[in-house]
């Protein structure tokens, strides 16, 4: 009997994996697992924050397929859906506000805890991941094994607003002794009001969110123990990732605004299973497969609405166009005036079309993987037609 | 096996409880107060807790009064119906006929704002400021959660002139209650009548409503003893796990986590993360 673990961590860039390119030691457990692990190297959200990416994600659907919605719309089927109603336990824990009950989320879990009930405090403003850890525990120590279980885990400890641990903090940068107060208030007033001003406190403020990816390796690494004692790493697939990543200054801003450039869109995508030996797939994925990947591992027909394919068993990927979209929006509130972005990645190029600037950019991602080097005006015409056919599938 | 000292400090429990229940009988005539009863096991002791008190004082057991919210278990049902029998209780079903009507009884319909009362529309309207022409019907969305539940307890309270409402509210439920007490004045607005909330069984933990349960044979839902920890709405209830909800691990897992959480909850962390 299998089971399938999916993690996800929010915000976490690529390339603070060593076997994503990092070369500091933030992520020893994952790390760690390299043995029987598949790397999907060039692997990309759907979307650059929450509520545009997890529908790639947990439904396979991307975030404008019906016009912009504040909750997760009722024709969308998330992939606990298919599996629950094929007798697969299905059980999350979680505590990001947009994928809550209030959301729509909860369709299809048998448990699904989403944290709102519980208290928390301004500093983390979710429940941190030793208590996710905790939760699963419980959960386990009562579960009752008889049938194959999907279980989804997410930590949101790597999200602003980057209250660092010291023991963390002080291997990355030993001459940062700020309190937490101090660190709150770097939230408070650089980042909400993307102040990019002084290049100091983005450089401090870059080494606060690596002490946090450093601090959910850890509940990673206890996580796997939690497994290990409920003989869970032996048949299950794990699935490692996150929904996007944070910005610090490369294109011009702070955290994760409304943009798709590699440090918001690439992120970790690595499947454990002790039957795995060490893979590198490079060819370019969308976590939008995930989804139907997971029915695939299963056995499980996927749902109708999926947009995604499955990339299972691992072996043969052929290169496929990847797409996404989201709001243009900067800074954390939405407007209504925000208009659209989309992208497309087709044979080695990520193109991007702003609506409001109506902004064709191009990026060569094989030479130049950051999308620092605009090639726009070498854009031909097939890649314009790719995107826009995308754009226009809904008409 | 529950030891003597455990049962006694059930005892005790149950005793400040029935105080409550008396003081209650002492503030306000018999016919102004009612029970509000689900079916779960919180209110299902509350009911249980005055109905001793009742039989000891030799006085009537007041009106009580539940919500069909027109997406509940059988299960619920059936505990209702022969509790009622049993306890000869004088039980009034109560819900929003017209919302149920306009959906065709069908959950997930939409249904037309226009297409109800004029009180109707005046909640959704005025009160919750809600601005589409349609919604969902389903018993715990915002919308659903007000007019099926909200609206029908006001509308309860005002019909009978009821100035005490017994909840079987308990401080270890959610942090939000951690503030209550055991009488707690509601103020009437232009929708909710003035009416107070009498909360005998506050002092409860989830574990001691098991125990108490057990000890004294009180009547639950079958549904707890196949792994659910709270009951709210059918099709949003989850089980927990599959072993009896007594039997699971109450520190580590919340008991509401298994029902739909509330707007306001979302919001306040949205904003906390400054999203809002």
């Amino acid at each position: 009997m299998k089971n399938v673990i999916l993690i996800t961590i929010d915000t976490l860039r690529a390339d603070m994996l060593r076997s994503y390119g990092s070369k500091a030691n933030l992520t020893p457990h994952i790390d760690s697992l390299k043995d029987n692990i598949v790397i999907f190297k060039n692997s990309h959200a759907t979307g650059p924050y929450t509520q545009a990416s997890f529908q790639g994600i947990l439904a396979s659907e991307y975030y404008l397929e019906y016009g912009k919605e504040k909750k997760l719309n009722k024709n969308k089927i998330l992939i606990s859906e298919p599996l629950k109603s094929q007798g697969i336990h299905t059980v999350g824990f979680h505590s990001n506000a947009q994928l809550s009950y209030f959301f729509g989320y909860n369709k299809g879990w048998e448990v699904f805890y989403d944290s709102m009930k519980d208290d928390v405090s301004d500093m983390y403003p979710f429940i941190r991941g030793a208590e996710i850890n905790n939760k699963v525990k419980g959960f386990l120590t009562n579960f009752n094994f008889s049938k194959p279980l999907f279980l989804w885990v997410h930590y949101m400890d790597v999200h602003e607003p980057y209250i660092a641990e010291g023991k963390y903090l002080s291997k990355i940068d030993p001459n940062i002794k700020l309190s937490k107060e101090e660190m709150f208030s770097l939230f408070k007033n650089t980042i909400l009001p993307r102040d990019i001003s002084d290049k100091d406190k983005v450089g401090t403020l870059r080494s606060l969110y690596m002490a946090k990816v450093a601090e959910t390796d850890r509940y990673l690494k206890e996580l796997f123990d939690i497994f290990g004692s409920h003989n869970l790493l032996d048949n299950s697939t794990i699935i490692i990732t996150s929904d996007h990543g944070d910005e610090f200054l490369e294109h011009g801003g702070l955290s994760h605004d409304g943009k798709m450039y590699a440090e918001l869109i690439n992120v970790p995508f690595l499947v454990y299973d002790k039957s795995f030996s060490h893979t590198t797939i490079d060819t370019p994925v969308s976590l939008i497969d995930i989804p139907p990947t997971i029915c695939s591992i299963f056995g499980v027909q996927p749902a109708p609405s999926f947009k995604g394919k499955s990339l299972y068993p691992f072996n043969s990927i052929a290169s496929y166009v990847l797409y996404g979209e989201a709001m243009g929006k900067i800074g954390h509130k939405e407007k209504d005036t925000d208009r659209p972005i989309y992208y497309i990645v087709k044979d080695g190029i990520k193109v991007i079309y702003r609506e409001d600037g109506s902004n064709w950019q191009a990026y060569d991602i094989e030479v130049d993987p950051a999308d620092t080097k605009d090639i726009s005006a070498k854009l031909t015409e097939d890649k314009k037609d790719k995107l826009n056919s995308f754009i226009g599938r809904k008409k | 096996m529950v030891t003597k000292e455990r049962k006694k400090e059930l005892e005790e429990k149950i005793a400040k409880s029935k105080e409550i229940a008396r003081e209650a009988f002492s503030k306000f005539n018999h016919d102004e107060l009612a029970i509000t009863w689900t079916g779960g096991k919180d209110s299902t002791l509350t009911l249980w807790i005055i109905k001793n008190v009742c039989e000891e004082d030799i006085i009537k057991i007041p009106k009580v009064m539940t919500i069909d919210e027109g997406d509940a278990f059988s299960e619920i049902h059936q505990i209702l119906k022969e509790y009622e029998k049993k306890w000869n209780l004088d039980l009034e079903w109560c819900s929003n006929k017209d919302v149920i009507d306009a959906a065709g009884g069908v959950l997930g319909a939409d249904v037309t704002v226009a297409d109800l009362t004029e009180a109707n529309q005046k909640e959704i309207g005025e009160r919750l400021g809600y601005p589409g022409d349609k919604f969902p019907f389903e018993a715990e969305s915002w919308i659903g959660n007000h007019l099926m539940k909200t609206v029908v307890f006001n509308d309860f309270v005002k019909r009978n002139n009821i100035k005490g409402m017994f909840m079987g509210i308990r401080w270890d439920e959610q942090p939000a209650r951690k503030k209550d007490d055991y009488f707690m004045l509601r103020e009437g607005d232009g929708y909710t009548p003035e009416h107070t909330r009498i909360q005998p069984i506050l002092h409860f933990t989830e574990r001691d409503i098991w125990d108490t349960t057990h000890i004294f044979g009180i009547p639950y839902c079958s549904l707890y003893k196949n792994g659910y920890r709270s009951l709210g709405a059918a099709t949003t209830s989850f089980k927990m796990s599959d072993i009896p909800a007594w039997e699971q691990d109450f520190d580590s897992t919340a008991e509401r986590a298994g029902r739909r959480q509330d707007k306001e909850e979302a919001m306040e962390r949205l904003r906390k993360l400054g999203y809002m």
